[in-house]
């Protein structure tokens, strides 16, 4: 051997790595099983319903484009998401409208007259109800 | 000499009605093969074009009233807007499919088609198609129409086909053959008994092939409310869609492992059982997706957006109900044993009844809770609470840390310490 290590020394340290492998793996126990709501419960879900001719998807982008969208959270009466906090009344708000803005894919066509949005705050799942109407849509003539 | 001239006149004319009707230039198709609306691959529509711009607004479908109304992507928009708008508020009242077509006829140059299983199907404004009817005898027959209003009545099996030629399309002037081919082709799989969304596939695959109107588009099944959606319609404005005849995937035929293109160049056998890949074109694709099969369960996801859960729970509700049948305890445990093999990951366990199961359509809703902040498996039931654990755990890293530069200043401290006690 190069170096010479005594052998108690050695008994030493095999006890420290242990200790700290143990105390790493109780650290991460412990936050595997902690359920993480700590932080405010997470957007898990959008659940469109009514809609008939525009598609469910258009609706969920618009959404998401306004908070409502994987990696945002709600904390208290705060709607928090990648990049600003707002205030949870105002959140919804901003979906309900929207919504409400969605089109026919590659249209300006928007048929959404009325739009309801609900929040369960314990699992995070935003449902909208929409209404269409297109016996009072407006073509815009003037745009090409 | 005269016949040489009646040529060339006639020549001038057929260039000069190209020129004329060089708007709104796109493939639209109905199918319907069982108007009694039963059959739930009864009534199919599709469209795809050589231009731009093939958003869903132009195979637009209703999921409740069970119609379709197809349209162009180019030309002028805001007329066909309101066209498309004014036959959609005529469906929705009731009309049929011949009153909301000729809402088209109000405005210049645009064309509607529209159809729907039990109310028929027509065409009107701007077009050059054909109406296919199959009686029940089996006597097919297509009658070309252009312009005006063509309609498929309600109660007939049939089919209307419009195509005509993009300018700049490279296969310009083959829309007149590959319009009467593909109509008559429609006509003998309609007699022959096929569903109506393989007979689109078996359509848009021609017409792609043949006129060089290949871009999507998309299609929809009518009487099941299934839609290809944005699968091969453009991703930006002023572009084109996906080919409809070139590779779309490959899939292994045993297990059904699939890649999408164009990755999937670089497979040529599957990675888990090294089966030699299947290609799936875009129009098989199509058909694929629209097509509903005896075996196939319809299945919706909800409660997460995460990336690849619906896939892995389809094909999880897929064999769960393969081998036990329409049970929500046993989807529920096949569903949580994904979770516990690391499977399905970011969801937490479901129970029985987060699932709901209506065996009579095949349909199976799955409701999920999503895991906060990223984590991947849910949280482990400890008899020890996880606070507990963090202090000691901390604590224990903390001494493993002292031991460790205790023993490192061994010699040292050692000698400080005797030296103190003598």
């Amino acid at each position: 051997m190069f170096i010479k290590v005594r052998r108690d020394t050695l008994i030493i340290l095999m006890l420290a790595f242990i200790l700290i492998t143990s105390g790493r793996l109780m650290s991460y126990m412990s936050y595997a099983s902690s359920n993480g709501t700590e932080n405010g419960v997470a957007i898990s879900g959008v659940i469109v319903k009514g809609n008939d001719i525009v598609p469910t998807e258009s609706i969920k982008t618009n959404i998401a484009n306004v908070g409502f969208r994987s990696g945002s959270y709600i904390q208290g009466d705060t709607l928090i998401t990648s990049k600003r906090k707002v205030p949870l009344n105002e959140a919804l708000e901003n979906a309900r409208q929207a919504a409400m803005l969605s089109t026919l894919p590659g249209t300006t066509v928007a048929p959404i007259k009325a739009v309801d949005v609900k929040l369960d705050k314990n699992t995070g799942i935003l449902t909208v109800n929409v209404v269409e109407d297109f016996s009072t849509v407006q073509v815009n003539q003037t745009s090409g | 000499m005269n016949r040489n001239k009646l040529q060339k006149i006639l020549v001038l004319l057929v260039t000069l009605a190209l020129l004329i009707n060089t708007s709104a230039a796109t493939c639209n198709i109905v199918i319907i093969t069982d108007p009694t609306g039963k059959d739930p691959n009864g009534a199919a529509a599709g469209s795809m074009s050589f231009a731009t711009n093939m958003f869903q607004s132009t195979f637009i479908m209703s999921k409740e009233n069970h119609f379709a109304v197809l349209s162009g992507g180019e030309g002028n928009s805001t007329p066909r807007l309101a066209a498309i708008v004014e036959t959609i508020k005529r469906l929705n009242n009731g009309a049929t499919a011949s009153e909301a077509a000729s809402a088209a006829s109000s405005y210049s140059g645009i064309r509607v088609m529209t159809g729907g299983p039990t109310i028929g199907a027509a065409v009107g404004g701007s077009f050059d198609a054909y109406v296919v009817t199959v009686d029940n005898n089996g006597t097919i027959t297509a009658t070309p129409v252009s312009g005006g209003l063509a309609t498929l009545p309600a109660g007939q099996k049939g089919a209307i086909i419009h195509l005509r030629n993009t300018h700049g399309n490279p296969q310009y002037g083959t829309a007149e053959t590959v319009r009467q081919e593909t109509a008559v082709m429609i006509g003998k799989m309609i007699r022959d008994g096929y569903p109506s969304t393989e007979i689109l596939g078996a359509a848009m695959e021609k017409v792609a092939k043949e006129s060089g109107e290949k871009y999507g588009g998309g299609g929809d099944n009518l009487v099941s409310s299934l839609t290809t959606g944005d699968m091969f319609t453009p991703s930006k404005m002023n572009t084109t869609g996906y080919p409809m005849d070139e590779e779309y995937s490959k899939e292994c035929p045993t297990c059904g492992w699939s890649v999408a293109y164009p990755a999937a160049e670089n497979y040529q056998t599957c990675p888990y059982d090294g089966t030699a890949l299947k290609t799936i074109y875009a129009y098989d694709a199509l058909a694929d997706k629209l097509t509903v099969t005896s075996n196939s369960t319809l299945v919706s996801v909800y409660g997460t957006d995460a990336a690849g859960v619906y896939e892995t729970t389809e094909e999880l509700v897929d064999y769960s109900v393969k081998k036990n049948g329409y049970n929500s305890t046993a989807i529920a445990t096949t569903i949580n044993n994904a979770i516990n093999n690391g499977n399905l990951v970011g969801v937490n366990y479901v129970e029985p009844k987060d699932i709901n199961v209506v065996e009579s359509t095949r349909a199976v809703g799955v409701y999920y809770k999503a895991l906060p902040e990223g984590r991947t498996s849910p949280s482990w039931e400890l008899p020890i609470s996880s606070s507990v654990l963090d202090i000691v755990g901390s604590i224990q890293t903390a001494i493993g840390l002292i031991l460790i530069i205790l023993v490192l200043f061994r010699s040292s401290l050692i000698n400080s310490f005797l030296k103190r006690r003598r």
